[in-house]
């Protein structure tokens, strides 16, 4: 659910990307009303009862049973972007459940290209001809339990030069980046868009390069171990390490191959828990929505039996004791 | 995109799942189990999205191609706002 409000912080670079932004899922209209109060919510939060929507896209979760209620109809989450003419362009579905792509993700692959936030945390490096920007982007570029986020890479290269993909004849350095951060903090492959080729007077072979603007992105996420659904964090930032290898040449002669590390602080966003679960463990203030959660699934419970009822209750205390405990 | 860095130093507790993220149901549970390869995403990149026509937060029926007007649009499928 914090996916929601996450959409919400980035409405007005979708509105400015031409994109509208509509939410389904399974909860009835009053427990939305509730929450797009409460959030601040101004976009269509969609309620598909009785999951026909997501029975029809054929993307209902056939791991939960009937029997378990109250989760019986969710979807595997995901997000469609949807051209003019009303066709996918691009679809965002995670194997990992707890993961989102992020807002900007989306956004970014709409309009072709990485558009930083003027809040995400940024570092610079290089020099004057090789201009260097790391940055944190994603969430507004804040740290969350489970969010996909990006370290992008970015160099500004003054016309006329470039630098190197893999392979290069030896004695040359190609670009090389990698990102590493405190215990909890995960990275993926770096991704690079594709070079193009060129030929240097005395060398045999294409060489393949990169010039203008080149945007490195490198996957991230943080564990439990710095940000967790079920605890408060420990640290109001954390230090990302980005160690960048590369050498720039122009037509006429190469510079002398170049190696640094950027820092990059990022901060841990205040606790945006699981919010029922957050209320049980005193971690996070209740909402309505979530009131209303509690009390719909103990009256479900008690209206069948109250045995059910009760084991509901225990389950759940049970449940989110162990959660929490599992965050430590 | 996918994270291809191997999970952190596993635990065996049932409550956090192998990203290293602990929730409030054990991780084998349905609502938090990581579907098999090929799980369904629904429609594909090129297809139309189905059409459907929901009611909003705010009482409106939505049909969301004529809603959106011929604009890009951003369609998120979540599990819930209330838990």
């Amino acid at each position: 659910m914090t996916q929601l409000v996450e959409l919400q912080n980035a409405l007005a670079e979708f509105q400015a990307a031409g994109i509208k932004v509509y939410a389904i899922s399974y909860d009835e209209v009053d427990a939305l009303a509730d929450f797009a109060r409460h959030h601040g919510i101004t976009y269509p939060l969609l309620a598909d009862r009785g999951s026909k929507v997501i029975e029809q896209f054929g993307i209902r979760n056939h791991f939960v049973t009937e029997e378990q209620v109250p989760y019986y109809g969710i979807p595997f989450p995901g997000t469609y972007l949807v051209d003019e003419q009303g066709l996918v362009s691009a679809k965002f579905f995670q194997r990992n459940l707890a993961q989102r792509d992020s807002a900007e993700a989306v956004i970014d692959s709409a309009l072709g290209r990485i558009l930083l936030g003027e809040d995400e945390p940024r570092a610079e490096g290089g020099s004057d001809d090789f201009r260097i920007t790391a940055a944190y982007h994603g969430g507004g570029g804040t740290i969350k339990a489970g969010a996909l986020r990006q370290v992008v890479v970015r160099f500004d290269l003054v016309d006329g030069v470039h630098i190197y993909g893999d392979p290069v004849p030896e004695g040359m350095v190609a670009t090389s980046i990698r990102v590493s951060g405190p215990p909890g903090f995960h990275a993926g492959a770096v991704s690079a868009p594709p070079t193009h080729a060129i030929r240097l007077p005395g060398v045999e072979a294409d060489l393949p390069v990169w010039d203008g603007r080149v945007d490195f992105t490198i996957p991230v996420y943080v564990d439990d171990r710095i940000a967790s659904l079920m605890a408060e964090a420990e640290h109001s930032e954390i230090e990302i390490q980005i160690e960048v290898a590369y050498q720039g040449c122009d037509v006429h002669s190469c510079r002398i191959p170049q190696q640094e590390t950027i820092t990059l602080r990022v901060p841990i966003a205040p606790h945006v828990g699981n919010e029922l679960a957050g209320r049980l463990a005193g971690t996070v203030a209740t909402t309505m929505p979530s009131r209303r959660f509690l009390v719909r699934q103990i009256v479900r419970g008690w209206v069948r039996s109250p045995v059910r009822g009760l084991r509901y209750l225990l389950g759940l205390w049970l449940d989110i004791r162990r959660g929490v405990a599992a965050a430590k | 995109m996918s994270i291809t860095t191997p999970a952190p130093a596993a635990t065996a507790d049932p409550y956090r799942d192998e990203l290293g993220l602990a929730a409030p149901v054990p991780a084998s549970h349905g609502q938090r189990r990581s579907p098999d390869e090929g799980f369904s995403t629904g429609p594909n990149v090129g297809e139309r999205l189905p059409d459907f026509v929901l009611r909003s937060a705010s009482g409106d029926l939505v049909d969301f191609h004529v809603d959106r007007g011929g604009a890009k649009a951003a369609v998120v499928f979540y599990r819930s706002a209330v838990w």
